[in-house]
C-alpha cells in the first residue's frame, strides 16, 4: 500500500510537469489556426446576402478584429476559467460540445480496443508458440490485411454485408437507434447509462450499434499489437527463466501465461496506450462512416470551416488525454513488473 | 470506476423491474413520423443568427410562421415554389395600396403561439424592427426589399399591420416570405433580452418561441433535430395541421451511408446524395425520385476581369470555346441538371429576357484557337483553377476536363483544390483568376441576379465585372413595372453577358429528392431545403 502511495505521489508530480507541455500546446495551436490561410468569417457569413457588414459582425463576434496578442490574451484567460470559447459551426459552447462528445468516442475507443487486445494478444502468443508455422504465417497475413485496409473501407465494407445485405445490423447512425428514448445521462457512456437506468433493450441497441465501428477500428489496430505481442513472446520464452521453468517441469501453460507472458506484457502496454490515444484522436473516418457523434469528426468539421475555438479545443483535449493515458501506462508497467518505477 | 462497480447490483434489480415492465412499452407510430436524413446539420434554431446552415433554414420555416409565404406551381410536371403567388402565412389577407408604397396586413384572429399566447401587431412589428435592426442575417435580406428601418412598420390595431416603402418595390412582399422575418413571441423573448442583447439573439439561438407548424421536441446540434406537429396550427395552404407527426432531422455525413438508409427503408427522405447514387437508386425502382432542376441556381466556370490575362476579353471568349461542356455535364452530374450551354440564339440575340437562359456557346477548339490569337496569346498561358473541398465530387471530375480540352489550345492548367473556408477568402479578396463556383437567389428575377452578382466589388461578383451600363440597366429594371419594358430589359442584361462573357455559365445542377415511394407532396423550395409541412405518407 506504502508502494502504491508513492507511485500515486510520483504520478501526481509527473503530471504537474507534464502542464508546460500543455500550454506549449495551447499557444502552438492558438497561433498555428491564425497562420492557416482562410478567413472563418467569411466562410461563415455564407449567406444569399452576405457582404461585407455581415463578415464583419461574425469577425467581432469571434473576436478577430483584435490584435492577435491580445486575441491570446483573451484566450489564455478564457481557458484559464474553463471557457473554450464558442464554436460557430454548431452555435454551442466547445466545452459543451466536447462534454457530450467525448464520451462516445472513447465508448467506441475502448470497445475497440478490448476487441483488438482480446484477439491480438492470443494470436500474438500462438505465433510465438510456433514460429514459421502455418499458424504464424496465417496470423501474419492476417494482420497484414487488417493493416491494408483503411478503416472507412473496412467500415464500408461491414455496413454493405451486415446492414444492407443482411440486415442482421441497426442502420449505422450513430450511437443508438433514433427511436430508443435515451437513458439519463450520468456517465456519458451509453453502455453504463442503459445498465444504470436498467434498460436492457436499450443496453442492445446501443451494443449492436457500437460493434461495427468497433470492429473496424480494431481491424486496423490488431496488427501493431500482434506483432508486438509475438516478438516480445519470443525474446521471453528464448530467456533463461522460461528454460528454468520448463526444465523443472512446470505445467505449459503456467509458463506461458504466468512467466513468459506477463514478462513480455510491458512493450504491449506501450504500444496499446500509443494506439489508444492514436485511434481516439485519428480515427475520423469511421466516425463518419459511421455518423457517430465523437469528437475527431467534430474537429475535423471544425478544421474544414477554420471554426478556431473547436480545433483549438481539440488539440488541447487530446493533448491532455495522452498525458493521462501515457500516466496510466506507467502505472500499469508497475503493476505489471514492480522493478519498473516512475518519476 | 467506483461507477461500475456500484451499477451491477443495481442493474440486477432494473433488470427483473424491466422484465416485468416488459410488453408496456408502446411502440412509436413509425408511419407518423418522417426521418430525413442530410450531410449537413442545424446549427441554430434562430435562422437569422450569422452562420446558419440552411438545414436551419428548413427547420425554422416548420417552427416559425411569417406573414406570408410562396404557393406552389408545376414545372415540367414536378412542384417547385412559385414566386408570383403570394398567400397569407399568419396574415389572413393582405392589401397592396394602388401605388404601391402601402402593404397592408390583417392577421388571423385565431393565430396562437406555441406557449398558448395569440399572435398580435405588436409581436410582428418587434420581430420586423428585429429584422432590420439587430446584427443579424435578415438586414441584408430585407434591404432587396426596400425595408430597412423600424419607422416603416405601424400597428394599426392588434390585428393589423402595415408596411412602409420608399419605393414601389416589386420585392418586398415576396421578401416578407422568405426565410429570415420570422414571426417572434416578443413577449417571450424580450424576457430574454438583456442590455447588451436587446434583441434576444443569444436566447433565440438555442431556443424557439414562435407559431409555427411544429414544435421543437429535441435540439442536438451537429448530430439531429426532432420536431412535433402542432395540432392547433392552421396556416397552410388547406388550414389543417401538418401531416406528419414527428419530424426526425438527423446528420448522417457518409452520403453512401443516406444512400443505404433510404434504399432499406429506414429513412424516408433525401436531398443530398451524390450523383452516381442517386442514378443507381433511380435504376432500381424502388424508391420514388424527384429530380428538380434548380431553377433559382447557377454553376460557373467564373474568371476574374480584373487579372491578366482574363482581363482580355478574348482570353475570355477562348476559354468559353475551349470548354467540353457535354464532357463536363456527363462526368459531374451524370447529366442530372438543366444545361445552359448548347443554346442557339436566332439572329444572335437573347431568346429571353430571364436569367439564366442556355448560352450559344460549345467546344470549338479552331474558333478557341483564332481568340487566343486575337488577344496576342497564340501559345497560351498559365493559370491555376480552383475548387472548393465541398465541392470536390463534382467539381474534380470536371477540372480534370478543363485542364484537359485546354492544354489542346495551349493554356496549361493547374488544379488546385482549396478547404472551403480558404476558397471563400480568396473569392472574397478577388485572389483567384480562375475557378468554378455556384450562386443561389432566393427571389429569382432577372434584376436581383444582375444586381447581386454582376456589381460591385464584392464577394458575389465573382468575375469582379466593372460594366456601368449593365449597372445602370439592372437598377432601372428594378423599379420597372411594365412587365415588357422588363423582359426588354433582361434581354439587353443577357446581351452584354454574352458579349462581354465575364464568366461562363455552365448548368443549373438538379435537386435530387429520393425518398420512399409513401412519401408525398414533394416541392422544391426557394431555399433549397425541404418544407416538411409540404409533405404527408401515402
Amino acid at each position: 500500500m506504502a508502494a502504491f502511495g508513492a507511485t500515486m505521489i510520483r504520478a501526481g508530480r509527473r503530471f504537474l510537469s507534464s502542464l508546460p507541455a500543455l500550454f506549449g500546446v495551447l499557444v502552438f495551436t492558438f497561433l498555428l489556426m491564425r497562420v492557416l490561410p482562410g478567413d472563418p468569417a467569411v466562410f461563415f457569413a455564407s449567406g444569399p446576402n452576405a457582404g461585407k457588414e455581415e463578415i464583419e459582425i461574425i469577425r467581432k463576434q469571434m473576436g478577430l478584429n483584435k490584435p492577435v496578442p491580445d486575441q491570446l490574451m483573451l484566450y489564455l484567460y478564457d481557458v484559464g476559467r474553463g471557457n473554450l470559447g464558442r464554436s460557430m459551426m454548431t452555435g454551442q459552447l466547445v466545452t459543451k460540445d466536447l462534454r457530450e462528445r467525448l464520451p462516445a468516442s472513447l465508448e467506441l475507443t475502448f470497445t475497440a480496443l478490448l476487441i483488438a487486445l482480446l484477439s491480438a494478444v492470443p494470436l500474438g502468443v500462438l505465433a510465438a508458440l510456433k514460429p514459421g508455422s502455418v499458424i504464424d504465417h496465417g496470423v501474419r497475413l492476417f494482420c497484414a490485411l487488417g493493416v491494408c485496409v483503411p478503416t472507412f473501407v473496412s467500415g464500408l465494407l461491414l455496413i454493405y454485408v451486415f446492414y444492407y445485405l443482411l440486415g442482421l445490423a441497426p442502420d449505422p447512425t450513430g450511437r443508438v437507434d433514433i427511436f430508443t428514448t435515451l437513458p439519463p445521462s450520468r456517465t456519458g457512456f451509453l453502455l453504463i447509462d442503459f445498465l444504470l437506468a436498467g434498460d436492457i433493450e436499450g443496453w442492445w441497441a446501443a451494443f449492436r450499434q457500437l460493434i461495427l465501428p468497433a470492429l473496424s477500428m480494431a481491424l486496423f489496430v490488431v496488427a501493431p499489437l500482434a506483432r508486438i505481442t509475438r516478438a516480445s513472446m519470443l525474446v521471453s520464452l528464448g530467456s533463461d527463466f522460461v528454460r528454468t521453468a520448463r526444465s523443472v517441469g512446470l505445467p505449459w501453460w503456467r509458463i506461458v501465461v504466468t512467466y513468459a507472458l506477463r514478462n513480455a506484457i510491458l512493450p504491449v502496454i506501450t504500444i496499446a496506450g500509443i494506439v489508444f490515444s492514436t485511434m481516439l484522436g485519428a480515427n475520423v473516418l469511421v466516425e463518419k462512416v459511421f455518423s457517430w457523434p465523437g469528437v475527431a469528426s467534430y474537429a475535423l468539421d471544425a478544421l474544414l470551416t477554420s471554426d478556431y475555438a473547436p480545433v483549438q479545443g481539440f488539440v488541447l483535449l487530446m493533448a491532455s488525454v495522452f498525458v493521462i493515458v501515457n500516466l496510466l501506462v506507467d502505472i500499469l508497467y508497475g503493476i505489471a513488473d514492480p522493478r519498473v518505477t516512475i518519476g | 470506476m467506483s461507477v461500475t462497480g456500484t451499477g451491477r447490483p443495481l442493474s440486477a434489480v432494473a433488470f427483473l423491474a424491466f422484465l416485468l415492465a416488459a410488453g408496456s412499452a408502446q411502440a412509436q407510430t413509425r408511419a407518423e413520423t418522417l426521418r430525413y436524413v442530410t450531410g449537413a446539420s442545424v446549427n441554430t434554431l434562430d435562422p437569422n443568427i450569422p452562420g446558419t446552415t440552411r438545414e436551419a433554414f428548413a427547420v425554422s420555416l416548420c417552427t416559425y410562421d411569417r406573414l406570408v409565404s410562396f404557393g406552389r406551381k408545376q414545372l415540367n410536371g414536378k412542384w417547385v415554389f412559385d414566386l408570383d403567388t403570394i398567400t397569407g402565412e399568419l396574415a389572413e389577407s393582405y392589401d397592396v395600396s394602388p401605388d404601391g408604397l402601402k402593404l397592408t396586413f390583417r392577421l388571423r384572429k385565431d393565430a396562437k403561439f406555441q406557449d398558448g399566447s395569440p399572435v398580435t401587431a405588436d409581436d410582428v412589428k418587434w420581430s420586423l424592427d428585429r429584422a432590420v435592426t439587430a446584427p443579424v442575417l435578415g438586414k441584408a435580406q430585407l434591404l432587396t426589399g426596400s425595408m430597412t428601418s423600424a419607422e416603416q412598420f405601424k400597428v394599426i390595431d392588434p390585428l393589423t399591420f402595415e408596411v412602409t416603402l420608399p419605393k414601389p418595390d416589386k420585392l418586398a412582399l415576396p421578401n416578407l416570405a422568405t426565410v429570415y422575418p420570422i414571426i417572434i413571441n416578443s413577449k417571450l423573448a424580450k424576457e430574454h433580452a438583456t442590455a447588451d442583447d436587446p434583441w434576444a439573439t443569444a436566447w433565440l439561438k438555442e431556443h424557439t418561441a414562435g407559431s409555427g407548424a411544429y414544435k421543437l421536441e429535441t435540439f442536438k446540434p451537429g448530430e439531429q433535430v426532432i420536431i412535433s406537429r402542432d395540432e392547433s396550427w392552421n396556416r397552410g395552404s388547406v388550414a389543417k395541421p401538418a401531416s406528419f407527426k414527428r419530424v426526425i432531422i438527423q446528420s448522417v455525413p457518409e452520403p453512401a451511408t443516406r444512400a443505404n438508409l433510404v434504399e432499406r427503408g429506414d429513412a424516408d427522405l433525401v436531398i443530398d446524395l451524390q450523383a452516381s447514387d442517386v442514378q443507381s437508386l433511380e435504376a432500381k425502382g424502388k424508391l420514388k425520385v424527384i429530380s428538380t432542376p434548380q431553377y433559382n441556381a447557377v454553376t460557373f466556370v467564373a474568371m476574374n476581369n480584373q487579372i491578366p490575362p482574363f482581363d482580355n476579353i478574348n482570353v475570355r471568349r477562348a476559354v468559353a470555346y475551349a470548354l467540353p461542356y457535354d464532357d463536363m455535364f456527363k462526368a459531374a452530374l451524370f447529366g442530372r441538371g438543366a444545361p445552359l450551354f448548347g443554346a442557339t440564339w436566332a439572329d444572335g440575340k437573347p431568346s429571353s429576357g430571364a436569367y439564366p437562359i442556355p448560352q450559344p456557346v460549345k467546344l470549338d477548339l479552331d474558333k478557341a484557337k483564332d481568340f487566343l490569337k486575337e488577344a496576342g496569346l497564340p501559345d497560351g498561358f498559365s493559370t491555376t483553377f480552383s475548387f472548393n473541398v465541398g465541392q470536390a465530387s463534382t467539381a474534380e471530375p470536371m477540372s480534370a476536363l478543363v485542364k484537359e480540352s485546354l492544354a489542346k489550345i495551349g493554356i496549361k492548367v493547374d488544379i488546385q483544390k482549396l478547404p472551403d473556408a480558404q476558397m471563400s477568402t480568396q473569392i472574397n479578396e478577388k485572389k483567384l483568376p480562375f475557378f468554378t463556383e455556384g450562386i443561389v437567389a432566393w427571389l429569382p428575377s432577372t434584376d436581383y441576379f444582375y444586381r447581386n452578382f454582376y456589381t460591385g466589388n464584392q464577394r458575389w461578383n465573382y468575375s469582379s465585372i466593372d460594366n456601368p451600363e449593365l449597372v445602370a440597366i439592372a437598377q432601372e429594371a428594378r423599379f420597372e413595372p411594365d412587365k415588357e419594358k422588363y423582359e426588354d430589359d433582361g434581354r439587353k442584361l443577357n446581351a452584354i453577358h454574352f458579349s462581354v462573357m465575364p464568366q461562363i455559365p455552365l448548368w443549373q445542377p438538379n435537386q435530387d429528392a429520393v425518398m420512399a415511394p409513401s412519401v408525398e407532396g414533394y416541392t422544391y423550395e426557394f431555399h433549397r431545403q425541404v418544407d416538411y409541412r409540404d409533405l404527408s405518407r401515402k
